[in-house]
């Protein structure tokens, strides 16, 4: 029985082996490159991947894949690789190269190739080349985009043989944009090259600019004259913008042009070297606290020859008085002056998109302040209440956008009900807080906005007991992510669109209430004259509660809007209110279209003033809020100014 | 009274004119007087009782926060004055206090780490230059910032004169040309809140910046180790500086006082409750305004140079204009219009936050729910100031008068 099992086990371990096809015509093509293969380094590796590609046999492709996916291993006593897969700790599942399933055996005996990843890499650029003739055009693209991503000089011929066979012309459109952007890097001619290069005049796309930026790169050099050099861009004068003094002097030390600078630290290591009995040079070391009773000391050591005198600013000046400097295209100079000129036009054109994108994010962060400042228009521009709890309504109106979305997971229903919740949420705010405090202070303003501080501390703070500290999250439905992309430059988020038409609909709701309602004139009346508003039959009491609770109302649905677009926290309100308020003092209480007025200017402002310093939102704001209270010197009354008796009440 | 002046001889019996003035002015005001004695007698009390140089009964934190509370009295007396007394509802007050304390912190802590520098570079083999003890200096200082040079201005640091000036000159400056400009464009009520509130605002973002020069949201820190003093005990200098903020304290309580008092008080009171009729009676409203802004706000940056050495930390948050809302709700809280009731508020509402929020305060359990007071004394005091300017608009100061009716009937 025993023997019978030997036997068998024999018979098992001998079948692989049998089966392994060694003549197979892509074993063959490997064994040609087994040692760099086995051991491939990145340096060694590209001639059996080019043998494998060039090979044209369809089984090629495979190997390359599972190569790279670290599924080939190799047999170590025939040298023979196959593919495997991993059964258990010691049990392997091995294939022949050209496909047949041999069998489940023990990993004794074989070893698993590990590319490393910059082998792989090289791989991955072989392997594009198979995909760009996959049937499956979606897998063309991928490859396309593999390419565009890393594109490498096998790329081109590769790209030029498929071009004409393809079949989808919006893929052929982006395989020969692509080959043009792979011959200005990779042309085999320079005439190729700037032929490529004119192609792209105009062009906006990110990839141009990055195939076209190290053909300009340009060397500084220094000589006894200006060569007369088809590469040269342009003489340089030191100490001037684009070549420092100290820069310049080290280049001339850089080609043995010029004697090397001692660096400042230099006198005090010669000093403290030549510390001898508590003097140098005969002077009391106590007596060297300053820089004159250094550099007198190290004249001294200079003149007794113990060290090295420094290079003087007469004597560097006379040194690179002596020299030229220029500028010099390091790559090929026509190449270079053509992507120069195309690159020229290029940054004209990004420049003038950069504005553009520059205006669209002004008028993206005016509809934000606008959003957040209409409430107030309606309670602090028409009822004259100054309302420091706005902000809060804000963030109740977030909060309750966040309450909904706990319930409601889907996004779009949620965002669709949270909208008129945050109105009906905001609004009984409103209405309770004008009954409760703010009717008993009409007319005493400075109350007013003090009773209404109070109410705002004492929100923030259940808002932070009740959702703490942490941000909460208000996720926009799917159909509100990603970006309107115009070009590589110009591109503006969806949901900022929409606060845009959200700002534009309260807007319109704003205009029609108060010009097209009973509520509306009553409104206006009651703000004119309560007296005679209310002997003319209008409850005056009403509506203020009414305006009011209007005006929180809209600052809930601007709550829910802002929190799709920044975080939920206790705070939100309070970075929004001092910014409202100036949106409305700037454009002019009492007027809407003062309001959006106002809304335009400041967010207009802080995006040129961010423009111009970029790194620093933060001076942006300090800035911004500077200019407005110079902007009231001017025009205290704001924008739009009322005139006549609604001025003066 | 054998002696009067001609003053006094041409107005005496004209409606409206003046008190004599020929009595003390201490005398003419008793409260001022009483105020005094019940601030030195607090001062022995608490100098008797502190580690320092009693029995020991007071910590030195607790010294350190009372003589904080007094600074902050302070602060509140001069809100009291321009808001009170001249009706200018200031919301940028806490940052003219925060100022003074960066003026006075820039010399604390350069003063210190020059002595730290200067002790580190004695072991070295050349004695420093007066440039490398600099360079040293901005290194320890401005790493936490990235930057090793002086900004511009730290110019003055070195000098505590120099600083001590500009405790008073910057925030006073500042409100001159702040001040200035609003009053000219006659800008009043609720805008001037706003637009003081984003002044605060805009010095708190300023300074929040690393590159601002004054350690963005660092700050300054160890203010609380006075340089060259480094073997006295903070229990001594917590009283040094307790001591300090009570005299600044009366003595500002006696200025605030006399200012209020006089011709000068009733034409800020007067602006306060009738701009336009004061200005149709030729005063110039505009100059009395700066001037009662502009003193106030120097009061303000003293207070804060007294402080923050006490608190030893200051950075930007400090300067939020939310610290100047609370200001107005300490000032509101004692009853403004008149000066005991700033200095009541303030130290009322100062001490009982620091008590609720410090977590000594017993946590209510309602059994469903823990009443913790850390989160909800926030909220209390918000809803107390909405009662208190609802329903006592004299604040704490009103029962005072409670007491002074009931004695008279």
């Amino acid at each position: 029985m025993s023997r019978l099992l030997i036997i068998l086990w024999c018979l098992m371990c001998a079948v692989p082996a049998v089966a392994q096809d060694a003549d197979a015509p892509i074993q063959q093509v490997m064994q040609a490159h087994a040692a760099e293969i086995a051991k491939a380094s990145r340096r060694t590796i590209q001639p059996a991947i080019d043998a494998l590609t060039d090979s044209g046999l369809p089984a090629a492709e495979i190997v390359l894949e599972r190569w790279q996916a670290k599924e080939m291993w190799q047999d170590e006593a025939t040298g023979l690789f196959v593919f495997a897969e991993e059964i258990d700790r010691d049990t392997i599942r091995i294939f022949d190269v050209s496909g047949p399933d041999i069998g489940e055996v023990s990993d004794e005996g074989y070893k698993q190739l590990k590319p490393n990843s910059g082998v792989r890499g090289l791989i991955a650029a072989a392997l594009v080349k198979f995909q760009l003739t996959n049937d499956s055009p979606a897998i063309r693209r991928v490859a396309l985009d593999a390419i565009a991503r890393d594109p490498n000089e096998s790329h081109l011929p590769a790209l030029r043989d498929v071009i004409p066979a393809e079949r989808s012309a919006n893929l052929a459109a982006q395989m020969t944009r692509l080959e043009r952007l792979l011959t200005i890097s990779f042309g085999a001619s320079e005439e190729e090259q700037i032929e490529a290069i004119a192609h792209f005049e105009g062009d906006l796309g990110v990839d141009v600019r990055g195939a076209l930026n190290p053909l300009v790169k340009t060397t500084i050099k220094a000589a006894e004259t200006v060569p007369e050099d088809p590469a040269l861009v342009r003489a340089l004068r030191p100490g001037t913008d684009a070549l420092s003094k100290s820069d310049a002097y080290a280049l001339l030390v850089a080609d043995d042009l010029a004697p090397p600078l001692i660096p400042a630290d230099a006198v005090r290591q010669t000093l403290i070297a030549n510390i001898e009995d508590g003097k140098v040079a005969g002077v009391q070391v106590a007596s060297l606290s300053t820089v004159q009773a250094r550099n007198a000391a190290f004249a001294t050591l200079v003149a007794e020859g113990r060290a090295n005198p420094a290079a003087t600013e007469q004597e560097i000046d006379d040194r690179l008085d002596a020299y030229q400097f220029f500028e010099l295209y390091t790559g090929a100079p026509a190449v270079a002056i053509a992507a120069q000129s195309v690159l020229s036009g290029i940054e004209t054109k990004v420049a003038l998109n950069q504005t553009a994108d520059l205006a669209l994010d002004a008028i993206s962060l005016a509809s934000i302040y606008f959003l957040a400042a209409i409430g107030l228009a309606i309670t602090f521009g028409v009822m004259g209440v100054i309302n420091m709890a706005h902000g809060e309504f804000i963030m109740m109106g977030a909060y309750t956008g966040y309450v909904v979305q706990l319930f409601i997971p889907d996004h779009t229903l949620s965002i669709l009900l949270a909208i008129p919740l945050a109105f009906m949420v905001t609004f009984a705010a409103g209405v309770a807080m004008e009954r409760l405090v703010i009717r008993w202070l009409y007319h005493r303003p400075l109350e007013t906005l003090l009773a209404t501080f109070g109410v705002s501390i004492a929100l923030q703070q259940l808002a932070k007991n009740i959702f703490g500290t942490q941000a909460r999250p208000l996720t926009a439905p799917g159909w509100l992510d990603g970006s309107l992309v115009i070009n590589d430059i110009v591109a503006i988020s969806y949901i900022r669109i929409a606060i845009l038409i959200l700002a534009l609909i309260f807007l319109a709701v704003f205009l029609i209430v108060m010009n097209r309602t009973r509520l509306g004139l009553e409104v206006r009346a009651v703000t004119q004259n309560p007296r005679m508003a209310a002997s003319m039959g209008i409850n005056p009491d009403r509506i203020n509660m009414l305006t009011f609770g209007f005006g929180s109302g809209i600052a809930g649905i601007a709550g829910v809007a802002i929190g799709l677009y920044a975080k939920v926290t206790s705070e939100m309100g309070a970075d929004y209110i001092v910014q409202s308020f100036m949106t409305v003092v700037v454009g002019g209480v009492g007027n809407i279209w003062g309001t959006l007025l106002g809304a335009a200017m400041v967010g207009t402002l802080q995006k040129v003033i961010e423009w111009l310093n970029p790194s620093n939102t933060l001076a942006a704001q300090t800035y911004m809020i500077l200019f407005i209270i110079l902007f009231i010197q001017f025009r205290p009354r704001g924008i739009i100014a009322l005139k006549g008796r609604a001025a003066e009440a | 009274m054998t002696h009067t002046s001609s003053f006094d001889q041409k107005y005496r019996g004209v409606p409206g004119a003046l008190a004599p003035r020929s009595r003390p002015f201490i005398q003419r005001h008793p409260s001022v007087m009483i105020f005094i004695a019940c601030l030195a007698l607090f001062t022995l009390v608490v100098t008797v009782l502190s580690e320092g140089f009693g029995v020991g009964l007071i910590s030195t934190s607790f010294v350190k926060t009372l003589g904080k509370t007094l600074c902050l009295c302070l602060v509140a007396l001069a809100m009291d004055v321009v808001w009170g007394y001249c009706g200018i509802l200031s919301l940028g007050h806490m940052a003219f206090f925060g100022i003074g304390g960066y003026a006075i912190g820039m010399w604390l802590m350069y003063a210190r780490t020059e002595l730290i520098v200067v002790q580190s570079l004695a072991a070295a083999p050349l004695p420093p230059t007066p440039e490398e003890i600099s360079q040293g200096i901005a290194t320890q200082i401005f790493g936490v910032v990235g930057a090793s040079e002086f900004p511009p201005i730290w110019a003055f640091a070195h000098s505590l004169p120099l600083q001590l000036a500009a405790v008073v000159l910057v925030p006073g400056l500042l409100a001159l040309v702040f001040g200035w400009l609003a009053f000219r464009a006659r800008v009043t009520g609720v805008y001037l809140s706003i637009l003081t509130q984003a002044m605060t605002l805009a010095l708190a973002l300023y300074l929040f910046q690393n590159d601002s020069g004054l350690r963005g949201n660092n700050g300054l820190s160890g203010l609380q180790n006075l340089p060259g003093q480094a073997d006295t005990p903070q229990s001594t200098i917590s009283i040094w500086f307790f001591w300090a903020a009570a005299l600044a304290l009366g003595l500002g309580y006696i200025f605030c006082a006399w200012m209020v008092s006089g011709k000068f008080g009733s034409v800020i009171r007067a602006i306060r409750d009738d701009e336009a009729r004061v200005r149709f009676l030729g005063y110039s409203v505009e100059a009395y305004k700066l001037t009662v802004f502009t003193v106030t706000a120097v009061i303000a940056g003293i207070a804060g140079a007294l402080y923050y050495p006490q608190a030893g930390i200051i950075n930007p948050a400090e300067i939020a204009p939310i610290a100047s809302i609370y200001l107005a709700v300490w000032v509101a809280i004692g009853g403004r219009g008149r000066l005991y009731g700033a200095v009541i508020g303030a130290a009322f509402v100062s001490l009982l936050s620091t008590w609720f929020t410090g977590g000594q305060a017993p946590d209510i359990n309602l059994g469903v729910y823990t009443i913790q007071w850390v989160n909800w004394w926030t909220v209390l005091l918000g809803l107390s100031f909405v009662v208190v300017t609802l329903l006592a608009p004299k604040g704490i100061g009103g029962l005072f008068d409670l007491i002074g009716k009931g004695r008279k009937s």
